[in-house]
């Protein structure tokens, strides 16, 4: 009878102490199944990872998007994560400078022949094949700086791509800037999203100079409509850009402010040209890879970066004043300009650039990046044979960013300690 | 393929076996006038008839309006179904030497020997549809064509017409042409005709009804998307039993304009017939007429093109896309019966059209998938409220510019075009390679009026009602049905 009651509470005692883990592992658990309901795309976009996307297509189809790389038009897929499936999905060529017959940049619209299909939560995802960046790398790097540095920008992951088994190259995966983007970083969506549309016919830059009162002078060219497509209202981008240009020195300040938040402006600019960005809002071909978001119910536009492909460039001394106290007088940003003219922004640009310099430093950040990120993706890189470039200069890129991750922050306060006046 | 075998050798036979029917056909043209119809052909041979009659008492009958052919009665560069133009030494058989006349349409003629009548057709619009519709232009000027056509000696005739507005033709790297009906016409044998060069392929009463006397400013979805149109080909034709039964029999080197598009290659080798015939005319007399008419179209289908191969849907004035197309390989066969009843004022049209297309190797993993299918009706009513008889072209017993009122006619038509795929297991997607294609629909009211101003000149209104069944393709925000509004002049010469 004593055996059995020992054995009794014996159990009863091991029940409790279950129970007590459950609701300890519940509790412990609770939060990241919360964010995991709340952002499934979350482990996709885990930079920490290198993921494999497989991509089951007809091989006509594929051999056709790469024969026809300049093309939009879209081939349907099959498209799988671990072991999440998307079936009937749309993929198409894409890009501007880095379109590929070979290794062809993808954007993968998950949506586009049934509206209410999601994939992790998400509607379109975008493959970049870094085709204009032999260490594959600063795209990543950059939108990972934009969002330590506070600013919202696309999450990016590395991913081996498998077209039908068949290894394709070492990818990006970048969140797309959508709908659902803005939902996630802005909380709303329902604004007018702009892409800055680089005309690469005619390559004349636009650099936000006012180009007369008729709103069709901007929209679909240079500012291309991503939401509200058939109302775009463009005429609000005709007042802000009238605004910056025409509006008089007394009341400009005053003015913008229904348009834009000029020092969280000029925080974007410092962090891009701390990135030594050559083809962004001051970029050697005028302004470019940028998207603009009209907040709802307001005129008050945001910046978002895009395409950080150009960024790292040349060297650590890369000048932050590069395309806005030289190069040629049409590329120059008028908004930049006007913007600098005043002490307090000018302040905010340099004070954001000697930010950026502490951050990157702190415990090594952007080096460590580096290396990290080297190590996660070099195996794949070198067996990427699609690649355009050899492996030796891939190896050479790493070095340059390591670098340039060693001696951009001391160049950078030595450029804005020169800009200051001494005391 | 067997099919087009059995065609062609059939044809063959007409043709080997022709000079005895020829001549027994000729015999009953010249003794009994050919049954009353309402389209081109009918017109044309009443036209003979009219011009025989006309000889003696010519200028009795020329006060008589009605009895005036309008410019497009005459066989039109458009209807495959066209009969060829009266003989030149039936029409004129006095006339001799170079001259130039204009009776139906301004014409130059050197004797009997030669013939040539200038045509010109111009349809301008003034349209509206719903809100948000970014890309209609509010005004077209949608078709503007001029053209030739005549006859050679007794038994060739010609025909040549341009669309000098139509788009589409310079986008993409199979565009439309801009010629339409190109092709000579060899009229030896009676009932073995050969036709020769461009011309529509013989499928779809609507379609092969001419483009001036439809009863509505637009075809049906069926006649636009899933007949094939012109191309390039050799055709047998001819009739027997006093028109009572008429063939049409062909082989062309495409599938006909409709079937491709800037985008879209459209199919290869196609044999098509078409039979029609009045089974009824002892039985229906006084009830009007009664023409029953059947055709089928086989082509081949290939996907050396990157973009998929189907056929497309998209509504009637707006040509939004609501059904992609989707790759294809093998064959496509077209099928298609209809009726047409004229009776006075009063006339009734119906037709029911099928279209299937292999798909084979079309899989994502090259894997052979079910058909894809077209499928598309409707049934039209017209009537003529100031009484003439009913006919196509319309002719206005009171010329509205000398004191007339001209014609005025309503209309109604109800249709649908609707796309699926034959079985298929799997889940129904939009993809175009799915194995089990999502159904959608387009489904058409029409409502319309004509003013048939005089000989030269016509007034079409139309309101058009339509709904895009998958909810998704449908233009309207959350698949409501929309109204889409038009006003066509048309001038005709």
């Amino acid at each position: 009878m004593g055996s059995l009651k020992h054995s009794w509470n014996t159990s009863r005692g091991l029940l409790c102490a279950l129970c007590g883990l459950c609701v300890l592992l519940g509790s412990l658990l609770a939060p990241a199944l919360a964010r995991a309901q709340d952002d499934p795309a979350g482990a996709l976009f885990d930079d920490g990872t290198l993921h494999d996307i497989r991509l089951t297509i007809s091989p006509r189809d594929w051999e056709s998007l790469k024969e026809h790389f300049q093309d939009n038009t879209r081939y349907p897929a099959d498209l799988r994560w671990r072991d999440v499936t998307a079936r009937g999905i749309a993929i198409r060529s894409r890009g501007n400078g880095s379109r590929s017959g070979s290794k062809p940049g993808l954007k993968v619209d998950i949506n586009y022949y049934s509206a209410d299909q999601r994939f992790l939560g998400l509607k379109n995802l975008i493959l970049r094949n870094n085709t204009q960046d032999a260490s594959n790398m600063r795209e990543l790097l950059s939108m990972k700086f934009f969002r330590r540095m506070q600013i919202k920008s696309p999450r990016e992951a590395f991913a081996r791509l498998f077209v039908n088994n068949v290894y394709a190259g070492l990818y990006t995966i970048v969140e797309d800037i959508d709908k659902d983007f803005l939902q996630k970083n802005f909380n709303e969506n329902d604004g007018y999203l702009y892409e800055y549309d680089f005309d690469e016919s005619t390559r004349i830059p636009y650099a936000f100079e006012y180009l007369g009162s008729d709103p069709d002078k901007y929209v679909p060219l240079p500012f291309k409509a991503q939401t509200h497509e058939t109302s775009p209202r463009a005429d609000v981008i005709e007042r802000f850009i009238w605004t910056v240009n025409e509006a008089p020195a007394a009341s400009w300040r005053q003015r913008m402010d229904e348009f834009l938040d000029l020092n969280a402006f000029m925080r974007y600019l410092g962090v891009e040209n701390f990135l030594a960005e050559e083809d962004g809002l001051t970029g050697d071909y005028g302004p470019n890879n940028f998207f603009i978001y009209r907040f709802e119910n307001r005129n008050l536009f945001t910046f978002v970066p895009w395409d950080k492909s150009n960024t790292f460039w040349a060297s650590p001394d890369y000048w932050i004043f590069r395309n806005i106290k030289d190069g040629p007088e049409n590329f120059r940003n008028r908004l930049v300009l006007r913007a600098l003219t005043y002490d307090d922004l000018r302040d905010e640009y340099l004070n954001t650039l000697l930010t950026c310099a502490d951050s990157a430093l702190e415990d090594g950040w952007l080096e460590q990046e580096v290396s990290t990120q080297y190590d996660r993706i070099r195996s794949a890189a070198l067996s990427d044979t699609i690649k355009p470039f050899s492996n030796e200069q891939f190896e050479a890129a790493i070095e340059d960013l390591k670098t340039f991750a060693r001696n951009r922050s001391d160049a950078v306060r030595r450029m804005v300690a020169e800009e200051r006046p001494q005391p | 393929m067997k099919i087009a075998k059995i065609l062609i050798v059939l044809a063959a036979a007409v043709m080997l076996g022709s000079p005895s029917a020829a001549r027994a056909t000729i015999h009953d043209q010249e003794s009994t006038p050919p049954a009353p119809k309402a389209d081109k052909e009918k017109t044309a041979d009443k036209e003979k008839k009219a011009e025989k009659e006309k000889k003696p008492k010519k200028e009795k009958k020329a006060k008589k309006k009605s009895n005036v052919p309008a410019p497009d009665e005459g066989p039109s560069a458009t209807d495959t179904d066209a009969a060829p133009p009266a003989p030149a030494d039936q029409l004129e058989p006095e006339s001799t030497g170079t001259r130039v006349t204009w009776k139906q349409h301004p014409s130059f003629r050197i004797g009997s020997a030669f013939r040539m009548d200038f045509q010109a057709k111009f349809q301008e619009d003034v349209r509206d549809t719903y809100v948000g519709e970014p890309e209609l232009a509010r005004t077209d000027l949608h078709r503007n064509r001029i053209g030739v056509q005549g006859r050679l000696f007794k038994h060739i005739e010609y025909e040549v017409e341009r669309e000098l507005t139509e788009k589409e033709l310079d986008a993409g790297r199979n565009p439309k042409s801009p010629w339409k009906d190109v092709n000579v016409d060899l009229t030896y044998i009676k009932n073995a005709q050969v036709k020769i060069g461009k011309f529509k392929i013989p499928f779809s009463l609507d379609q092969l009804t001419g483009v001036t006397h439809n009863d509505f400013v637009y075809r049906s979805l069926g006649a636009n998307y899933l007949a094939p149109s012109r191309d390039i080909g050799v055709m047998v034709h001819g009739s027997f039993l006093k028109h009572g039964l008429q063939y049409w029999s062909g082989v062309f080197r495409h599938d006909g304009d409709n079937a491709r598009s800037s985008r879209i290659e459209g199919g290869d080798q196609t044999v098509a017939a078409r039979v029609t015939g009045t089974p009824f005319r002892v039985m229906t007399q006084g009830l009007g007429e009664i023409e029953l008419g059947a055709a089928f179209a086989i082509s081949q289908l290939s996907d050396d093109s990157f973009r998929p191969n189907g056929l497309r849907g998209r509504t009637i004035m707006t040509q939004h896309m609501f059904y992609e197309p989707v790759y294809v390989k093998g064959e496509r066969r077209r099928w298609e019966a209809d009726v047409d009843w004229t009776a006075g004022p009063a006339s009734a049209r119906a037709e029911y059209m099928g279209v299937t297309d292999d798909r084979q190797q079309q899989g994502i993993g090259d894997d052979d998938l079910p058909d894809a299918r077209a499928r598309a009706w409707y049934v039209s009513g017209t009537w003529l409220l100031t009484g003439e008889k009913k006919e196509r072209p319309v002719k206005a017993a009171g010329d509205f510019l000398q004191g007339g009122w001209g014609a005025l006619e309503v209309g109604a038509r109800y249709e649908r075009l609707w796309f699926d795929s034959v079985g298929g297991t799997d889940l129904p997607s939009r993809n175009p390679r799915a194995e089990t294609i999502l159904p959608t629909a387009d489904r058409a009211l029409t409502l319309g009026v004509n003013w048939t101003v005089n000989r030269f000149i016509k007034v079409q209104i139309n309101g058009i009602r339509e709904q895009v069944e998958d909810v998704e393709r449908n233009p309207v925000p959350g698949g409501a049905a929309f109204w889409s509004r038009i006003v066509r002049l048309q001038f005709v010469l």
